[in-house]
């Protein structure tokens, strides 16, 4: 990495349960990961956390929105504490600057794919308000949540995060969540779609496991990449270590 | 000005599960369709911010309707039932919270007052028996009630300062029973003319926040009054039993002790005596009692590191009994705090429990009873969001069927955490010291929860115990868990005590002889508590920390900085004795000595039977019909709800093999830190069949068995340590039914002494009656050691072509050495399902199928391990072999469909 230290900014909203394994995932990978965490018990303890969080991605390559619990998927869905947040101008203005002008990435796991989406910068790479088409996350179509390991797919490597992915190359990766069925009534374009799930386990439109904006900086998935360790999962046959933290690490060399 | 607006989903998943499980399961015949509507209120937030949250927070475009102070007619008028449900006031409701924090966050102001209801819309012919039946079955009246559908004027409680603390004038010339009844109280009268006895010394009246506090302390759920109850006559028919007896009191000789003979003292005198022989090297002794506590060597990144292990297992049978969500959410939470509060960070847990058929139809279903299905649904849903929001994997996840459950569900939740052993200092408190209350506020939830658990029961609990139930809030603890990982805070950390069971009183008045607490510094939900309610409320996710003065403002500042509110409720005094203070005024000042007298001395007999014999393990089914049975069945759909692999930790998943079907025996997670290569592995093992017929043989069995597990997972079983869960039925006074607790209790005894493995914590729970009905006699053995994550197997066939041997208990030192060598690839610790039921079992992970003969006729003595092994064993019996063809392709299907119904 020619000696320059890359950063990734981890956020961590009450709820938010997998900043630690993310952080440890993109450490691996070379990075140094800071966690913010998003402290809300009063009025300007909330304001000081927009500044900090606003502050901290203006000094990142990286954001990532780790997976979790988000104001317990209330109310009635999954996420909206994440994205409200992020509406907030300086940290839309603050998220804006890091993709357009300083060419950064983003990513999105479980929660944080949730609130990706659900904030328009999958579809659009920007922030904006949903309308009735536009895709999004929901509950799963057995109606509960589901926590297994499932075979997805690399059905398009041309992301930044998976430059270092062979082209249908399949891997053993950890589902759990109870919103993971991506719903696109107005459909979502085929060029979009990074990851499919090899045998669907939610509902998911056209199988999608993962996926990027229209340039591919911006990745969101569901099944937890970061959850990978030696020693993991023994009893599970299937390559489990998928490259995407060090393909971001690579896009930056 | 209270707002309010409807979010309906488009699609709408629950609202399709609600109507097929009305017309399934309650017989509902004529409804035809369901819509469920979901109502907030909202008061006082900008209109800039409410504008904001209709696109996102009220609702989401692309799922939901949204309808602003009334549904539409259409939706309406043809509507045969509109049922509007909320929480009872004063239950912590999640929905309306995370509503208020989203509103928050858009205005930046204070958070505003918000509430929730779940509005079902029932469209179709119902009768009005229909009606009642279907807001019976959807209303439990422990923690919600039907909704009113006039707009409120306001959502702000109105704030009314809580009366003064009464004393209780008649406490000397009233019948102890009648103040008893007056008061519901658990203790009984031998307690009440105890205390009378101090009060008399005091010379003045008790006021009424003594009494629940006393009641409190000395409720069988804080102190195990049934353990501690000395036995004066032991009447023992059966031999086997009595010949345990007698070396158990050849164990108190050898101890030189002359302590009364009690469950407590079976219960535990295993370890004093292997301590005492110079075993149990690595037990980690201190006055401080959060969990059990193992030192270890950790290998962290190839170094070698001292460790603490702390492990627990918590019961919520009651609470889960009477309301399945919370009851079993908070089953978990607490759990998590009681390593938690040793500075242990929790990474794992095991959730093991009880349930009658939950596949009969809820017809069927007794008085005053929840419905099996609903029961163990709701207890799963329950458990599994709370350990899926905190972020814990869940390893291990077993339900035990059998009819005397539905007396009284069991709901146990075992947990492990770990923690370098510099991050722990433990000190006397001193006077002066100051102790911190953080997490949580205090509401009146859980009020006399302890007392509640340690009550009879019958048709009438449902309707009293409202108020008894918590609810969880996970992300608040999830706080906790970051805090107490981070070595600044934990250092500073003299003493801990978590919020179980109590309240204030219990968790502060715990923490040292001498404590003074400002019961008005304590933070509250909402005004109007008064000093009794603030001194008991067992509101969740709260900790009690004693940091010396010059410590505080610094815990603090990191307790504020992982978005927790923390404030000194107390100060460690030198006076024995715990005074509370509310308003500057003295509510209660009780002599720690008469706190800690637990009350009364209590009296039993014991009488034991002469048990049948219990045969080895040898399956009493043929394998197509076995797969069939509910103790044989696939668990997988129930597993599924449980997040096993967060924390990038879990060595084994729960159900192994490329098509993920065989259960693990054991659950594996690493260490909790960067590179960590020691991982510790736990198993349980129950057979409530057995105990019904021999409580005594099927306890020793349930220990040999619990270590079995281990030593086929690849771990040394001498490094190995138990700790036990007891349910039994309500002992009353009758010598038969204390017998069987007894005798269970020595065959575990027997059991440790000829492993030299101990028993070193435990968790009681005497209160399995409902009526005439009893739960059947309980011992949960939970056995758990450390073991370098490299050589851990898994219990899934892994090739064709290999051999497949059983192993007797004598071998157990030779299958681990097989295991580090990589001879043994596979191993399964037979149980009552026999030798066929287990390779079954592992052949259904990889599709690789067995090829033996007669495997369904041997009798395996219990600690036997099958295994596949990659070459000849000399000396233990050859079964057959792996074959690339598998032949119980059906049988899978059979044995995966079991509970289908169920578990969706």
């Amino acid at each position: 990495m020619q000696g320059i230290q890359l950063r990734v900014i981890i956020p961590v909203f009450p709820g938010t349960n997998c900043e630690d394994d993310t952080a440890a995932a993109f450490e691996r990978a070379g990075f140094i990961a800071e966690q913010v965490i998003i402290r809300n018990i009063t009025p300007s303890a909330l304001a000081e956390s927009i500044n900090s969080l606003a502050k901290a991605i203006g000094t990142a390559n990286v954001l990532a929105i780790p997976g979790g619990f988000s104001g317990g998927d209330e109310p009635e869905g999954s996420a909206k504490l994440i994205a409200a947040f992020f509406r907030n101008a300086r940290v839309s203005d603050a998220t804006h600057e890091l993709l357009d002008t300083r060419k950064g990435l983003i990513l999105g796991i479980c929660n944080g794919f949730q609130a990706l989406l659900k904030l328009g910068l999958i579809t659009d790479g920007r922030i904006r308000s949903q309308s009735e088409t536009s895709p999004t996350l929901t509950y799963n179509n057995v109606g509960r949540h589901i926590a297994k390991y499932v075979t997805t797919r690399i059905v398009n490597n041309s992301s930044p995060w998976l430059s270092k992915c062979e082209l249908g190359a399949e891997y053993a990766v950890p589902i759990s969540h109870g919103e993971g069925r991506f719903v696109a009534s107005g459909g979502f374009p085929e060029a979009q779609i990074a990851t499919a799930y090899v045998d669907n386990p939610n509902g998911s439109y056209n199988d999608i496991e993962g996926a990027t904006s229209p340039d591919g900086r911006v990745f969101g998935k569901m099944a937890h990449s970061e959850r990978v360790n030696k020693f993991v999962a023994k009893n599970i046959p299937g390559v489990k270590i998928q490259p995407i933290f060090e393909s971001a690490a690579h896009y930056f060399d | 000005m209270v707002y309010r607006s409807y979010t309906l989903k488009r699609e709408d998943v629950e609202a399709r599960n609600v109507l097929s499980d009305l017309r399934e399961n309650l017989g509902i015949a004529g409804l035809t369709a369901c819509r469920i509507a979901h109502r907030y209120d909202i008061e006082s937030v900008s209109a800039a911010a409410l504008d904001a949250a209709k696109n996102g927070v009220l609702s989401e475009p692309p799922l939901d309707e949204f309808y602003e102070a009334e549904l539409p007619i259409a939706l309406t008028s043809s509507a045969a039932l509109k049922l509007a449900v909320e929480a009872l006031p004063g239950q912590y409701d999640q929905r309306a919270d995370s509503l208020a924090q989203c509103l928050q966050i858009l205005s930046g102001g204070e958070r505003p007052a918000t509430a929730y209801a779940k509005v079902y819309l029932f469209y179709g012919d119902l009768s009005e028996a229909d009606v009642n039946r279907v807001k019976a079955y959807l209303i439990n009246p422990v923690d919600s009630r039907e909704a009113s559908p006039a707009l409120p004027a306001t959502l702000i409680a109105g704030f009314s300062e809580p009366p003064e603390v009464a004393r209780i004038e008649n406490f000397f010339t009233a019948e102890p029973v009648d103040i008893i009844v007056e008061y519901r109280l658990a203790m009984d009268e031998a307690d009440l003319l105890t205390m009378r006895e101090y009060f008399k010394s005091e010379n003045r009246l008790p006021t009424v926040a003594e009494l629940r506090v006393i009641d409190t302390y000395w409720s069988d759920h804080c102190r195990h009054t049934t353990f501690l109850t000395e036995f004066l006559n032991v009447t023992i028919d059966d031999p086997e039993v009595q010949k345990a007896y007698d070396s158990y009191l050849e164990l108190r000789k050898e101890l030189g002790t002359d302590k009364p003979i009690t469950l407590m003292d079976i219960a535990t005198i295993g370890a004093k005596v292997l301590r005492k022989r110079g075993g149990l090297k690595n037990l980690d002794i201190s006055d401080e009692v959060n969990a059990c506590s193992i030192r270890i060597d950790a290998k962290i990144d190839g170094k070698d590191e001292d460790w603490l292990l702390l492990f627990k297992n918590e019961t919520h049978n009651h609470p889960t009994e009477i309301e399945p969500f919370g009851g079993a959410a908070t089953c978990i939470g607490g759990a998590i705090r009681d390593p938690l509060s040793g500075r242990a960070y929790v990474y794992q847990a095991m959730r093991v429990t009880g349930c009658a058929d939950p596949r009969i139809s809820v017809a069927n279903t007794r008085p005053g009873k929840l419905p099996q299905k609903k029961l163990t649904t709701t207890a799963a849903h329950g458990y599994s969001s709370y350990g899926n929001q905190i972020g814990l994997a869940t390893g291990l996840v077993e339900e035990i069927y059998h009819p005397g459950y539905e007396a009284k569900r069991l709901e146990v939740g075992a947990v492990v955490g770990a923690v370098p052993y510099k991050n722990v200092r433990r000190e006397t408190p001193a006077p002066g010291d100051v102790i911190l209350l953080l997490g949580g506020r205090t509401g009146r939830d859980g009020i006399g929860g302890a007392t509640g658990s340690s009550k009879s029961h019958n048709a009438s609990t449902t309707e009293l115990n409202g108020a008894e139930v918590q609810k969880g809030n996970a992300p608040e603890e999830r706080k906790l868990q970051r805090l107490f990982r981070n070595p600044e805070a934990a250092r500073r950390i003299k003493r801990c005590n978590d919020f179980g069971a109590g309240g204030v009183a219990v968790a502060i008045g715990e923490l040292a002889d001498g404590v003074a607490v400002n019961l008005s510094a304590v933070l509250k939900k909402y005004a109007g508590l008064d000093a009794t309610e603030l001194a008991i409320s067992e509101s969740q996710e709260r900790m009690a920390v004693v940091v010396s003065p010059e410590d505080a403002p610094r815990f603090i500042e990191l307790a504020n900085a992982e978005n927790l509110e923390c404030v000194q409720v107390a100060e460690v005094t030198a006076e024995p004795r715990m005074v509370l203070r509310h308003n500057g005024k003295v509510v209660a000042d009780l002599a720690r000595e008469f706190l800690n007298s637990n009350g009364a001395r209590k009296y039993a007999d014991a009488y034991v039977e002469e048990f049948p014999t219990l045969a080895p393990y040898i399956s009493n089914e043929p394998l197509d019909t076995l797969v069939e049975k509910l103790w044989f069945c696939s668990q997988q759909r129930l597993n599924e709800r449980f997040d096993s692999s967060i924390g990038a930790g879990s060595v084994l998943v729960p159900y192994g093999g490329r098509f993920q079907r065989t259960p693990a025996q054991v659950m594996a997670a690493l260490l909790p830190a960067r590179g960590a290569e020691t991982c510790s592995v736990m198993s349980f093992a129950f057979d409530p069949y057995d105990s019904e017929a021999n409580p005594f043989s099927a306890a020793y069995n349930a220990v040999i068995l619990s270590v079995a597990k281990l030593v086929a997972a690849g771990c040394d079983y001498h490094s190995a340590y138990l700790t036990f869960q007891e349910y039994f039925e309500r002992l009353r006074d009758e010598p038969e039914r204390w017998g069987k607790p007894f005798a269970a209790l020595l065959g575990a005894l027997s059991a440790q002494i000829e492993l030299g493995i101990a028993a070193i914590g435990g968790k009681d729970s005497m209160s399995g009656s409902y009526e005439d009905l009893d739960v059947p006699p309980t011992l949960i053995s939970f056995a758990i050691a450390p073991a370098d994550a490299s050589v851990i197997i898994s219990p899934e066939f892994k090739e064709a072509g290999h051999g497949v041997y059983l192993f007797e208990r004598a071998d157990w030192e030779r299958i681990t050495r097989l295991i580090a060598e990589g001879k043994i690839i596979s191993a399964w610790a037979v149980d009552t399902n026999g030798v066929e039921g287990g390779i079954f079992k592992m052949s259904v992970g990889n599709e690789i199928g067995f090829d033996g003969v007669g495997v369904d006729a041997i009798q395996a003595e219990p600690g036997s391990v099958i295994a596949e092994c990659t070459e000849t064993i000399d000396g233990a019996r050859l079964l057959g072999t792996t074959t690339a063809d598998f032949k119980w392709g059906e049988l899978t299907t059979k044995w995966e469909g079991v509970l289908c119904k169920v578990f969706n």
